[in-house]
């Protein structure tokens, strides 16, 4: 082996040495917690470094190494950065939840770590067994993490349905490797890009059948319709110290898995893909907007209205290259917005409580404004109220389909919006106008989640009102 | 550079929320007077600029500009011409008076007061952006704290108004944003670069078909603001719940949004299908103003009866935009202007007696006039003007609108000449009910006359209703300019000619 570089896989040696260094410190000594939180702190933080440098390496001269497998450039890149601030986040977020675990806390925040490092690589891939292999890294750690509290009962229903349905869908994937495989030659992304563009296929049955399988595969994990069963129980099921996480690192690594093979590997065959991932992104935008409507949930709300965003997102992949920029800005910015919403769900319902009804938020604003203030705010941002960074990335994805030719998306996509506003502002609604139950309890958040929530918070305004330095980021972070 | 007015007059109000937020919370009482400052600060300036401002200009005026993002062609753009001078100049207007109006608001004031000024900021950068995307942020964004305003100080039935108050104007933004999209789409394939720029936008050539869909995305969005017949419905249930500072705010100038709209973009980005479809909006106009004040008059609550006149006045408004005359395009931007202070006046009148007996209905009232002489008569001089009594503001306008619609629609013109006799039933029929024959109720027999504070809410208002009135001259000669520059505009892109042009006839006399 010639080609290797330790750059190109650094934030994912860096993520798997804490693993190690946590599992072992764990089992040697009897460790306060705070040390093994700082270690995760500290390999989250070198998995940062390690992609800035990334960036730094690949902005000019983006190439693959070890023989093709993994990318360096500033796709990959990007999607390391985005990771790790995403997983300091989720792990201030969890925090109150890896405490409780006792014990387990070392194999808690080793199965977080060991997840990022699957969702990194799944940006990096360059060759689909590759990415397979990521994916399902990713995958089993998250459906641990889902059933991670054994006692309970709607934990462990969420870890098997995500588990069944997630290796349903890995298989999916798998063979719709095996079919651009057949149909190409080659497991490479860009080697198939390559054939296919020097090429022209006969019979490309086998080829539209091999990019059906990926799409639906990899719709799976962002939990796209009408490959969304899962989502909803799985995320409520799930402690909601976790969840959050769960939702956002799937999307954000889900979709730039998608991006790269489709706008890499199939670009030539654009034209025959784009439609059908037009009808997936119209259909997630009405299933989650329609069955968000009429839940008492607030997880299972959030659950159904990560599908809608899901759609949103796919919005911007009918544009292709173009669209890149935007689902990362979207993917990206939601991801925090997501974290925030169940860090304050974690709050509200007990950082390992899996229900969370809508009715526990009555006059949550008196009891704890500063909840309910980020809660709103978070809420406005889904939404897609201006001034918010949920409301930018759906104006970048909207133009980029329309620039496309599919207005008939966009006009979709607006109208469920406004019907989607219905169930965000009733959170609002709940919190600031109606008086609160006698019970309620005052709920109080520890430092860990202030200060996620203020990121979260700082994050999303700073986006919504000068998108400008991000958006100059992401429109670099293209996959080679 | 020079001082940054415009930008002055939206970011003022921003910082002024956040100023009334951090008064400590042990000392409410200077909430008020804090907030009340404050507001006459942005007045002052907005003065400043209506005194600064070029007559006879019909371009914009103080224009500030800078890339917000040179990727996206997002630029903060803003500036003012005729059309949206008075606008701002208003919206600043109402505010201290909306502020003044709200003393008896005990619960959560500092808040309230921050809504308003956070309101105030989004509407002066309404009227101001000249950038599309720019525009959508404020035009969306004061929906929330206008939603917060109704939900948390509103009646009894506030929430069910808040929410269809959001979900109404949002769907109508929805479409808005659609028509922005596609029309900054079409302006990348022509100019070859990305842009939400307003001035880019008037140098893209649309299709007849481009231009009907999007006239119809804009417009649906308009509509619903003005709100034009048949999509009021939403308005009397907001008007009606929200507290007197957030109807008057509402009233005053957040319906003004959609008129402006049509001006500004309808008219001046779309001229084909504005020509085209000029006689249909005129005709759903003068359905609005009959309907209005139709259903005016048989209101029982006199907070709705003076919502439903606002559906009947706003199609007045509407009829001049869509005369495509000198004097209807003109009228009705100066209505926008008076009905904004004569709604406004209502809405403060109602709110002042509503303070006072907690009851908005008008068969709880009667005989007024003995017990609050003063109040009566504030109120019956408002109303005049409502009515378009010569001599008040609404005279001017209604005058201009009717004369200017009448040349290119006359039976419309003479069917929306009812609207002002229908205006005075009910108005005066309400004034009858409410003010005169004996207090025979009791408990409207010791009410009292309007205090100092009330006065000073109501002289200023009162004042510019008699001035706009006597003498318009100042605010027409700054409004003309513009307004004939849209015309020229729909003429040079289509093959219209506008009837009964001012200069066309002072040429032929020459």
């Amino acid at each position: 082996m010639t080609d290797i570089s330790y750059l190109a896989i650094g934030p994912v040696i860096a993520l798997t040495v804490g693993v190690v260094a946590i599992l072992l410190i764990a089992v040697s000594y009897k460790t306060d917690e705070r040390v093994l939180g700082g270690i995760a702190a500290a390999s989250l933080l070198a998995a940062f470094v390690l992609g800035v440098l990334q960036w730094v390496e690949a902005s000019d001269n983006p190439t693959t190494r070890f023989n093709g497998m993994v990318a360096l450039d500033p796709f990959a890149a990007f999607g390391a950065v985005a990771l790790a601030v995403v997983g300091v986040v989720a792990l201030l977020v969890a925090w109150p939840l890896a405490v409780a675990q006792g014990k387990r806390i070392a194999e808690f925040l080793a199965l977080i770590l060991l997840a990022l490092a699957g969702l990194i690589l799944m940006a990096a891939s360059a060759h689909f067994i590759m990415l397979f292999l990521s994916l399902e890294v990713a995958s089993i750690s998250l459906y641990v993490l889902a059933g991670f509290s054994r006692q309970d009962a709607d934990g462990n229903e969420a870890a098997l349905k995500y588990f069944l349905l997630g290796s349903f869908a890995s298989a999916v994937f798998l063979y719709g490797v095996a079919l651009s495989y057949a149909a190409t030659g080659t497991l490479s992304i860009t080697g198939t890009a390559e054939f296919l563009e020097s090429n022209v296929l006969l019979e490309s049955g086998a080829l539209m059948a091999g990019i059906g399988l990926l799409i639906v595969g990899l719709a799976f994990k962002v939990s796209a319709a009408p490959f969304h069963m899962w989502a909803p129980d799985v995320y409520q099921g799930a402690a909601s110290g976790i969840s959050g996480f769960m939702t956002a690192g799937a999307k954000i690594a889900g979709f730039a898995a998608l991006a790269r093979i489709a706008v890499t590997s199939f670009n030539p065959y654009i034209d025959d893909w784009a439609p059908a991932v037009a009808v997936l992104a119209a259909l997630s935008i009405v299933v989650g907007t329609l069955l968000a409507l009429a839940q008492s949930d607030i997880k299972r709300m959030l659950a159904y209205s990560s599908i809608a965003h899901a759609g949103f997102i796919l919005t911007g992949l009918v544009a292709g290259i173009d669209g890149v920029p935007f689902i990362w800005f979207y993917s990206v910015t939601y991801a925090f917005q997501v974290l925030g919403a169940f860090a304050v769900v974690s709050v509200v319902g007990g950082p390992a409580g899996t229900r969370s009804a809508l009715s526990d938020y009555a006059g949550l604003a008196q009891r704890a404004p500063v909840l309910a203030g980020s809660l709103a705010l978070l809420m406005l941002s889904l939404g897609g109220i201006p001034l918010t960074a949920g409301f930018t990335g759906k104006l970048f994805v909207f133009r980029e389909a329309v620039d496309a030719g599919y207005l008939w998306l966009v006009l979709v996509a607006v109208i469920a919006s406004v019907a989607g506003l219905f169930f965000y502002l009733r959170v609002i609604v709940l919190m600031y106008m109606h008086p609160q139950a006698e019970t309620a309890l005052e709920p109080v958040a520890g430092d860990s989640i202030r200060i996620a929530l203020t990121f979260v918070a700082v994050v999303t305004l700073a986006f919504g009102i000068v998108p400008g330095p991000l958006i100059d980021v992401v429109t670099s972070a293209l996959p080679i | 550079m020079d001082f940054p007015i415009l930008s002055s007059l939206v970011w003022l109000p921003v910082a002024s929320a956040a100023i009334v937020v951090g008064l400590p919370r042990r000392r409410p009482e200077l909430v008020i007077p804090v907030a009340f400052g404050l507001s006459l600060i942005t007045l002052g300036l907005a003065g400043f600029l209506v005194v600064d401002f070029t007559a006879g200009d019909p371009g914009f005026q103080f224009v500030e500009r800078t890339s917000i993002s040179a990727d996206l062609g997002i630029d903060y753009h803003l500036g003012v011409d005729g059309i949206s001078l008075f606008m701002v100049a208003l919206t600043a207007f109402l505010l201290p008076l909306s502020i003044l109006a709200s003393t008896s608001v005990e619960h959560r004031s500092k808040e309230l007061m921050a809504s308003l000024f956070l309101l105030e900021g989004a509407l002066i950068g309404v009227f101001l952006a000249l950038d599309l995307a720019l525009f959508f942020v404020f035009f969306e964004v004061l929906l929330v704290p206008m939603y917060f305003i109704i939900g948390l100080w509103g009646g009894e039935r506030r929430l069910e108004a808040a929410l269809k108050f959001f979900l109404y104007t949002a769907l109508g933004s929805a479409f808005l944003l659609a028509g922005i999209v596609f029309l900054s789409a079409q302006a990348n394939d022509q100019l070859g670069n990305i842009t939400f720029n307003y001035l880019d936008m008037l140098d893209v050539e649309l299709s007849r078909t481009a231009q009907f869909w999007l006239f119809g995305a804009f417009g649906i969005a308009f509509a619903i603001k003005v709100p034009l017949f048949p999509f009021h419905t939403w308005l009397p249930d907001a008007h009606t719940e929200a507290p007197t500072a957030g109807s008057v705010i509402l009233a005053g100038v957040l319906l003004k949004m959609g008129t402006y709209g049509f001006v500004r973009f309808n008219l001046n980005l779309f001229p084909e299908a504005t020509v085209e479809l000029a006689g249909f909006m005129a005709a759903l106009a003068v359905v609005g103003i009959l309907y209005g004040a139709a259903v005016a008059i048989v209101q029982p609550d006199l907070k709705r009866l003076v919502a439903y006149s606002s559906v009947s006045h706003l199609g007045f408004v509407v009829l001049g935009i869509f005369a495509l005359t000198s004097q209807g395009l003109e009228g009705g931007v100066l209505q926008m202007v008076n009905h904004g202070l004569t709604t406004g006046a209502l809405f403060l009148l109602v709110g002042m007696i509503y303070e006072r007996r907690h009851t908005r209905r008008i068969a709880d009232y009667g005989g007024l006039q003995k017990v609050m002489p003063w109040f009566a008569g504030f109120f019956l001089l408002t109303a005049f003007a409502s009515i378009g009594l010569p001599g008040l503001n609404g005279f001017v306008g209604e005058f201009l609108i009717l004369l200017g619609s009448y040349s290119r629609h006359p039976i419309l013109a003479v069917l929306a000449a009812f609207g002002v006799v229908l205006a005075a039933v009910y108005l005066l029929w309400a004034y009858e009910r409410v003010f005169t024959g004996e207090p025979d109720r009791e408990e409207n027999q010791n009410l009292r006359d309007i205090g100092l504070r009330e006065v000073g809410i109501l002289v200023p208002i009162t004042a510019l209703i008699i001035f706009l009135g006597v003498y318009p001259k100042p605010a027409l000669e700054r409004i003309e300019p513009a307004v004939e520059r849209v015309l020229e505009r729909i003429e040079q892109r289509t093959d219209f000619e506008s009837p009964l042009r001012l200069d066309d006839i002072a040429e032929e006399i020459r």
